[in-house]
This record gives C-alpha cells, sequence and structure tokens, in this order.
C-alpha cells in the first residue's frame, strides 16, 4: 500500500524543504518515491502544496486524488486539503497557527488527527525559523516504514550548504525535529479536541475627538507603502503582531495624526480606514 | 469596527487579492474599482484582462470578467462593444500586452476610434515571468534578460500614449498616469471611462506602476523609482482630452 502524503502552507514557510528531507530519507530507506511541488500562480504570499508518494513498489503516477496523510502548516492550507480527505486520513496540523473558523469547515472529516503546537515550540525554544522542523518531527513518528536515523541524516544533507555557512543552525534544526518527535508521545487523540487557536485579538481602532483610524491585520501585506506617503510622520511598524502574511503591522500615534487619508489612498490593499467627521 | 476601505466594486470573496506587497497594479485597480464606483456603471461594465500578472485580477471585481489569450483583450472588447453597444468595455492589459505582442491591435484599434477603454499597466518589466526585458523598460535598467543594462541596440523605451496621439481621432482621449498619485489617477480613469459612456471614441490610460519584486528594491526606493526616474522617460498627464471632458 503505497503512502500517500499532501503537505501545504504559506509559501516561505519550508514545506518544500521537509518534503524533500522525507523524500531524501524515503529513498535511503530503499524505497520508492515520487515528490512533486505544486506552485500557485503566485509569486508570494500564495499557497504551496507537495504531493509525496512512498512506496515499495514503481509508483506509476505522481499526482493523486485522496491521501493517507495530510499536512496543514496555516490556516489558508486547509481548503486546498479539504478535497484530498480520505475517511481514515490522518490530519497533521499547527494547533498553534490554525485558526478555529478554517478548522470547523473539515471538522466533520476527520477521524485521526495529531496536532503539535510547532510555532508555539518554535518561538519558545528555538526560532521561528525551525518551525516546519518541528512539523517534520510530527510527520517522521508516524512514517514507520522509514528508517528513523535516516531522517536525519537526509536533515543534514539538505541543509549541508547552510550548516557550512552558520554552523549553528545544524543543533537548532535537530533540536526542533526532537521536539517535534516528543510531542507526538504526549499527543493523546482521546483527551485533546481538534481544536486551533482563536483569530488574534489585538488593537485595531484608534480614535480622537473627530478622528479615527482603523487597521486591517487579515489584508495587510505590510508592503510600507502607507508608512512613506504620511505627510507628519506618525505611522510606524509595531514590533509585537505582525499580518497575515507574518509581515509587520502599521500602527498610528493617532495624537499626531491629521486625517489627511493619504495612507488609506495609497493602501493597495484597502486595508486602512480613517474616518474624519 | 467598520469594513475594510474596499470599493464597492470589489468581491470581497477573493481579499486578500494574490498581489505580491506595494504592486502599483493593485493600486491602480483599487483606483478604477472607485471611478467604477463614483460613475454608478457598475452593472453595464464588462472587464476584460489579459495574460501576465493582469491576470490575477480576474477574480477581483464584482464586474463581469473575461480573460483572454495574450495581446487579445482588445479585439475581444471591440468585438463585445460592437454586439453589445450598451456595455461600458474595459481593457485591462500589462506594457507586454499591449505594447508587444499586442501592439497591432491597440494601434488599430486607436485608429479606427472604437468606443471602448483600455488600460495599460506599465512596470517596466515583464512581471509575471520574473522580470525580463519589455518594451518599457528604461535605458540601463537591469533585468533577468538584460544583466548589463537594457542598452540602445534592445531598442529605445516605448512611449505608447504619444504614439497613440498621432493616429487617433480628436474625440479620443488619452493620458498617462501613475498608480501612486490617487486623486489624479482617479480623475484620468472617470474621464476615460466617461469617453466611451458619451459614445465619444477610444480612451487609453498608461498607468506607471512599481514592481518591487522584480526591481529588486524596497518600497521607498521603488516609490522613488516609479515618481522620478520613470517619469523622466514617461512624462505625466493628458496627451489628448476632448473639449467637452475637461
Amino acid at each position: 500500500m503505497p503512502r500517500k502524503i499532501i503537505l501545504a502552507g504559506e509559501g516561505g514557510q519550508g514545506i518544500q524543504t521537509v518534503a524533500k528531507i522525507i523524500a531524501l530519507a524515503a529513498i535511503k530507506s530503499g524505497k520508492n518515491v515520487t515528490f512533486l511541488p505544486s506552485f500557485g500562480v503566485e509569486q508570494r504570499g500564495g499557497v504551496s502544496i507537495v504531493f509525496l508518494q512512498i512506496s515499495d513498489k514503481p509508483i506509476l503516477y505522481p499526482r493523486f486524488a485522496k491521501a493517507n496523510i495530510l499536512v496543514a502548516f496555516s490556516s489558508r492550507a486547509i481548503s486546498p486539503l479539504k478535497k484530498f480527505l480520505e475517511e481514515n486520513s490522518l490530519f497533521i496540523y499547527d494547533n498553534s497557527v490554525v485558526e478555529n473558523k478554517f478548522l470547523e469547515k473539515i471538522k466533520g472529516q476527520i477521524k485521526n488527527y495529531l496536532a503539535i503546537p510547532a510555532q508555539k515550540i518554535g518561538r519558545e525554544r528555538f526560532t521561528t525559523k525551525v518551525v516546519n522542523m518541528v512539523m517534520l518531527g510530527g510527520m517522521a513518528a508516524n512514517l514507520k516504514e522509514i528508517n528513523f536515523q535516516e531522517f536525519e541524516n537526509a536533515l543534514l544533507e539538505e541543509l549541508a550548504e547552510k550548516i557550512k555557512e552558520k554552523p549553528e543552525i545544524k543543533d537548532l534544526n535537530l533540536g526542533a525535529f526532537k521536539a517535534g518527535l516528543e510531542e507526538v508521545e504526549k499527543f493523546d487523540q482521546e483527551t485533546q479536541p481538534l481544536e486551533g487557536v482563536a483569530p488574534a485579538s489585538f488593537k485595531c481602532f484608534f480614535e480622537k475627538e473627530n478622528l479615527s483610524w482603523e487597521r486591517f491585520p487579515e489584508y495587510c501585506k505590510g508592503c510600507g507603502l502607507c508608512l512613506l506617503k504620511c505627510p507628519v510622520k506618525c505611522l510606524s511598524f509595531e514590533k509585537e503582531n505582525v499580518g497575515f502574511l507574518g509581515m509587520p503591522l502599521p500602527t498610528v500615534e493617532i495624537e499626531k495624526c491629521l486625517g489627511c487619508k493619504q495612507c488609506m489612498e495609497i493602501c493597495p490593499e484597502g486595508a486602512i480606514r480613517v474616518e474624519k467627521q | 469596527m467598520s469594513e475594510p476601505a474596499f470599493p464597492s466594486t470589489w468581491n470581497k470573496e477573493s481579499k486578500p487579492h494574490k498581489f505580491c506587497p506595494g504592486c502599483g497594479q493593485s493600486l491602480a485597480l483599487k483606483i478604477l474599482g472607485v471611478a467604477i464606483q463614483e460613475l454608478k456603471i457598475q452593472n453595464e461594465v464588462l472587464f476584460a484582462t489579459d495574460i501576465g500578472c493582469s491576470l490575477l485580477s480576474w477574480d477581483m471585481f464584482n464586474l463581469e470578467s473575461v480573460q483572454t489569450h495574450h495581446g487579445r483583450t482588445i479585439p475581444l472588447v471591440r468585438g463585445f462593444k460592437l454586439a453589445r453597444p450598451e456595455t461600458i468595455v474595459i481593457g485591462f492589459i500589462g506594457d507586454g500586452g499591449g505594447y508587444a505582442i499586442g501592439a497591432q491591435h491597440l494601434l488599430n484599434s486607436a485608429t479606427g476610434n472604437d468606443k471602448i477603454t483600455v488600460i495599460l499597466i506599465n512596470n517596466a518589466n515583464y512581471a509575471m515571468t520574473g522580470g525580463q526585458l519589455a518594451p518599457t523598460t528604461l535605458l540601463g535598467q537591469k533585468t533577468t534578460t538584460t544583466p548589463l543594462g537594457r542598452k540602445i541596440v534592445q531598442g529605445h523605451p516605448f512611449k505608447g500614449p504619444e504614439m497613440l496621439k498621432e493616429v487617433s481621432f480628436e474625440s479620443a482621449y488619452l493620458a498617462r498616469g501613475i498608480a501612486s498619485n490617487y486623486q489624479e489617477l482617479l480623475k484620468m480613469f472617470k474621464k476615460a471611462l466617461q469617453n466611451q459612456i458619451d459614445g465619444r471614441g477610444f480612451s487609453f490610460v498608461e498607468v506607471l506602476a512599481m514592481c518591487p519584486v522584480n526591481w529588486h528594491l524596497d518600497a521607498q526606493e521603488s516609490l522613488d523609482f516609479s515618481e522620478k526616474e520613470m517619469t523622466k522617460i514617461y512624462p505625466l498627464g493628458e496627451l489628448k482630452c476632448p473639449e467637452k471632458l475637461s
């Protein structure tokens, strides 16, 4: 029975790297593998998807209609994954990133699942750049047919060039991988419900007597044009919160704001609204 | 809590849209949305897009939208206008579709004074395919196919509105705007649409747009490049405006 795996997440999260490591590890364990990355028409900010198949027998075609293992790295990855769900598919997701309202859409179809708080582990214990390795740990624990040691070897081989430049990332990546494995051992489907996070709640509405300035993080791509167009430079990038692409969000010093609406006019996303009475 | 500042013509389902952060094209589309909203012609418009980055706008609006072969947007809207003269047709094309593969259609449409509106985005490269040399690339500008900068042997930057000025009728409306100037571009779009609504003649607006991703510049630099460098070669303003419009 060939293993059919589909991974999806935001472009830049390292999904392709993870899939490549799994493919390499499977080859090293003597399996037949197909690895098919699929990008959208977008250059950036799109959902990136990978199709992986691992089998003892030769594989005839790299695409498939239903998957055994589905992995969601982000909220937006849910809708492209939906049609690949099967009755007994295993659904792996990052429960520190995927939002509840997206999970609602597929809740009824999922029987087996595995939640890994990869973003949280990455942020607290390593860096956010190795979040994909935490997820890899989660996947590795479920791919019993591949020799465990081969995952580590494949990881080091894939990152060899980067490790040469920055030796410290070797331990970071391996540590994150093991953290993912530990997380699988801790996880118990009986006690842990299929839940994600509530949408981020932070201040988006600023006002003074005759003026209000509102931002919409679910649309802001962080291009920074609003900052440049502000005539009194009352806008700046905020350090704590980020928009939906993980880019910085503009914030306003409302006392200085004139209400000229230049930021609202220049925003290509329509993610700023200024109202003046 | 209020709604985001979308024009009422935008399709809320498809937002955030597919354009890169800081893209001038999406800014032009927002202003076009406002122009259609303010003229209250949402139910009469056919919006046609070309191949290239402009096709990312196929689900941008709550308008009748169609997408066609590369460079053939103008014949499509021309045919549509002939069959259904009451429709307001908008051809939304890039500099590749308008000045390279579709140049003959643009020229003939202007020569024949078709009652259509064409909006052309000039971002000085072929953006969707990764930033190759386009007819509008500036001399000395580096692209992936001219790594040492464009030279004269590869041709001079193509000035569309200036060319059309020579062949078009007096009732045509020709203008060049820039995406980062909201008020001016909105006026141009409204005039270009009004010229068609009045059944006067061919309307064409070229929009200078920044492309931070393929220019490999940050927000400030790409804004400067489009506002300072590009406007030296491509001066802004109306090249032809019927008296009744102005």
